[in-house]
């Protein structure tokens, strides 16, 4: 803890101190200034009306009583000063003081003099799910508690710093989503340890409460999701160049670690992002961004297979057959770009990824290509600013005082090729799409900073090698309209 | 016998092994190109000290480093900057311990260094014979302020527990110079009282009678004094007293020399964790052996600190009083035995004074 008069550093990872403020001290120095003050005056105005009584006492009356305001100066002097001392002491001693604090960012609570912090929030998405012309119940309309997360993050000693975020909501068993502490030398240089998110698809790398769109495009289900790993990463020039290279576990397109490498062998990726701009207020290009993120590596065995590639509303759409291992090389590159200048903010991507696989153990095998892009924009009617991290209404909803929140329109189009090398030895083309094509129409109510709701349309057409059966969903083109409402904080 | 060629399965793993040789090489490679990036490169940098030190030092430090920078650039090339923290010794003490990352410390006295050592581990238990003269490269002693004309005749040591006098001087549980003005006191009663410790304790309960506000800090009792106007006489840092003098309305104070007072050696160290993290050793350390260089003897002079040279000491000799001056060591058994029994808690000072 600082004590002893040395200004407090400002801090980066958890930047928790900026809204803790310390609690306002009393003012009883200026009163007892005032009183003083007023006291002196009274007894020199009692002196000088005194004076024509005292004409005819001896000078050792006047001396005396002299000597009596004297005393009384003196005693009024160290009130002053032992107040002055007490102020001081409390302002040093609410200055080292612990801080908590609740407010629409998180509940958080930090050391007097910011080195030391936790955090903790927590991200609801409730889903209302609606498919139309989907054949009559093929799939089910349906509520979804799509997310549901405990967060706790923080900070030791300015620069050390840790996650853990569970997830109790979608469709499978409780898990621990990210479990991961990290270390931060300097702006340059910070290394990750644990499980995260793998740093490769631009969309994958935002945060699940402020996409475009309520779900992530087709394109992202070509990049792996978290991983265990370490990573080494940072910025220069204030941003203008971030890149994070890291070596991990290696796990399939669309999945999350399970915790244990199911193979020998290690996935390295690499992710380069370039904002030249950046640091250029007048520059109209202030906003725009693009890089590339790539990963290789090499993955064995039945468990290095993806699950399959889902659709908007979250129906398989592709999968291997269930006796396919992989057996090779697995690679992915993804060159992205975003631009953002005021309400208006565009994201796209380009997505390869590479397999090596075997149609059952010993059969030969062969590296299939699937390749996405994505192209999504949006445009905050309300005047915000739009923004990766989310936006920011200038006035939270407020029925009383009539005021709306943000608002955002959105647009995506997504599209998603198999290779068709797939078909028929590694992927039953009765039951699998050889590709997706997605637009995307949504409507963004932002109530306050951690409040949204989204109002989502997707259309999704398939296009397939052969006629598929009648109980196959992608039998017709998937018509969703997704409604959340989301708690993020 | 020629040798068998290697079979295939030999080639497979020795391809193999060269594979992962040559994709660990890669990584190795990658992560090492991405750290030279980061880490700033050597030639000329700019390192940066933190003195955590006592009320009193602010203008000798701020002389000081000016004079240690000039110094450091022209060695090595490279820029320092000191940033200093001042407080009460003891509270000082207690922030480096509690985190607060001084690279240096220059405290009022040795037993504050020390429980760097025996509480907070950041230096090793022997850290005073690491510089010269028991790492007090100036020492002090105390006087007394007093106002103009010496409205209340203060002479010594007795005069501070007359009734009617009212005395300046700040908290020994927080302040290394308080802890020297109440052992200088201490020891004028012992010398009066033939050794009689009781009435020392009498003594000294007395003067503490006559304390109206106990700062934290030599500097805060300081402003109590001058500023504030509040007090008869001052109990005070000899140095602090003579730049007392030196400002504005400084004609309007004198110093009174006691007839006995305590050689007072304020101790500097280097912070071993501290330096080891932050890899400013040996900044640190030739920040605190400059000290002992002519140029820093010469400020120290130049402050108001007695110097050890003798170049120094000389040409500074006339400033300074003559004063009988007893030890710490002598009187008191040393800091430790002086802190233990007359500043731990429940020690003398905490039986004594009763906050008024």
């Amino acid at each position: 803890m600082q004590a002893g008069g040395v200004p407090n550093q400002a801090t980066s990872p958890g930047q928790l101190t900026s809204h803790l403020e310390a609690p306002k001290k009393a003012q009883p120095q200026f009163i007892m200034r005032t009183f003083s003050t007023a006291t002196r005056a009274a007894l020199g105005a009692l002196v000088l009306s005194a004076h024509p009584l005292l004409r005819a006492e001896s000078q050792d009356d006047i001396q005396a009583l002299r000597a009596q305001i004297q005393q009384l100066d003196q005693q009024l002097r160290i009130l002053e000063r032992k107040q002055e001392i007490r102020d001081e002491e409390a302002a040093a001693a609410a200055k080292a003081a612990p801080r908590i604090a609740i407010t629409d960012k998180s509940f958080a609570f930090a050391s007097g003099d910011g080195a030391d912090s936790v955090r903790i929030g927590g991200l609801i998405q409730l889903d209302s799910r609606l498919f139309f012309n989907d054949g009559g119940g093929v799939l089910n309309n349906t509520f979804v508690l799509r997310r549901a997360r405990p967060i706790v993050d923080g900070t030791f000693e300015k620069i050390y710093s840790f996650q853990f975020v569970s997830e109790l909501g979608g469709t499978g068993s409780p898990s621990i989503l990210d479990a991961n502490f990290g270390v931060k030398l300097n702006d340059a240089l910070q290394f990750k340890f644990g499980k995260f998110k793998t740093p490769i698809g631009l969309e994958w790398l935002q945060s699940d409460s402020w996409t475009f769109f309520d779900e992530r495009s087709i394109a992202t289900d070509l990049v792996p999701n978290r991983d265990l790993g370490l990573q080494v990463s940072g910025k220069f020039d204030g941003g203008v160049v971030t890149y994070a290279a890291g070596v991990f576990n290696g796990v399939p397109d669309s999945t999350n670690t399970s915790n244990a490498d199911f193979d020998n062998d290690k996935d390295v990726f690499g992710r380069i992002y370039l904002q030249p701009f950046k640091n250029d207020p007048t520059a109209v290009l202030q906003g725009l961004a693009f890089g590339v993120g790539a990963g290789l590596g090499r993955q064995k065995g039945a468990l290095a297979v993806t699950s399959g590639y889902k659709t908007d509303g979250q129906q398989t759409f592709y999968k291997y057959r269930s006796t396919v291992v992989a057996d090779g090389q697995v690679w992915r590159v993804s060159p992205q770009a975003e631009y953002r200048r005021g309400p208006f903010g565009a994201i796209g991507e380009y997505v390869v990824s590479t397999v090596n696989v075997r149609p059952a153990a010993g059969k030969p095998k062969a590296q299939l290509e699937n390749k996405a892009w994505e192209l999504s924009a949006g445009y905050v009617l309300t005047g915000e600013d739009s923004s990766y991290a989310g936006v920011v209404p200038d006035h939270s909803f407020s029925w009383q005082n009539g005021t709306w929140g943000a608002w955002e329109v959105a647009v995506r189009y997504a599209d998603l090729k198999i290779d068709p090398k797939a078909f028929p030895t590694f992927a039953d083309p009765t039951i699998n799409a050889d590709e997706a094509r997605s637009i995307g129409l949504g409507l963004n109510w932002y109530l306050s900073k951690t409040v949204r709701t989204t109002f989502d349309f997707y259309d999704t057409r398939f296009s397939n090698l052969v006629p598929l059966s009648s109980t196959q969903i992608l039998r017709q083109d998937e018509k969703a309209f997704i409604t959340r409402f989301q708690l993020s904080f | 016998m020629a040798r068998a060629a290697p079979t295939l399965h030999t080639q497979r793993t020795l391809s193999l092994i060269m594979k992962i040789f040559a994709y660990r090489l890669f990584i190795a490679s990658i992560l090492a190109s991405l750290v030279s990036l980061a880490v700033p490169a050597h030639a000329q940098k700019t390192i940066e000290l933190l003195n955590v030190s006592y009320d009193p030092t602010r203008e000798l430090y701020q002389d000081y480093n000016a004079a240690f920078a000039r110094y450091w650039k022209a060695k090595t090339g490279d820029d320092v900057v000191i940033k200093q923290s001042h407080g009460g010794s003891g509270k000082q003490a207690r922030s480096v311990i509690d985190g607060l990352p001084a690279d240096v410390v220059t405290l009022a006295l040795a037993a504050d260094v020390d429980a760097l050592a025996s509480v907070g581990k950041l230096l090793p238990a022997d850290w005073q014979k690491r510089l010269p003269e028991s790492s007090a490269p100036y020492t002090s002693t105390i006087v007394l302020l007093v106002r103009k004309g010496n409205p209340k005749g203060i002479r010594d040591w007795d005069d501070l527990v007359r009734p009617g006098v009212s005395v300046i001087t700040p908290n020994p549980k927080t302040s290394g110079g308080a802890r020297w003005n109440y052992l200088a006191a201490w020891g004028y009663a012992l010398k009066k009282y033939s050794g009689d410790e009781a009435k020392a304790r009498d003594f000294i309960g007395a003067l503490y009678r006559n304390v109206p506000v106990l700062d934290s800090g030599a500097r805060g009792s300081t402003t109590t004094f001058i500023k504030h106007g509040i007090g008869d006489v001052l109990i005070s840092w000899e140095n602090e007293a003579f730049l007392a003098l030196k400002e504005p309305g400084g004609d309007q104070f004198a110093i009174v020399v006691p007839s006995l007072s305590i050689l007072a050696e304020p101790t500097v160290a280097w912070v071993d964790k501290v330096v080891a993290r932050k890899g400013t050793a040996a900044a640190a350390k030739a920040y605190l052996e400059y000290l002992y260089s002519d140029e820093g003897q010469d400020i120290a002079g130049k402050n108001f600190y007695r110097p050890r040279s003798a170049v120094a000491a000389g040409k500074y000799a006339a400033q300074f009083p003559q004063v009988k001056l007893i030890t710490i060591d002598e009187v008191f058994g040393g800091w430790t035995k002086a802190q233990k029994t007359h500043f731990a808690d429940g020690g003398i000072f905490d039986q004594i004074y009763l906050p008024h």
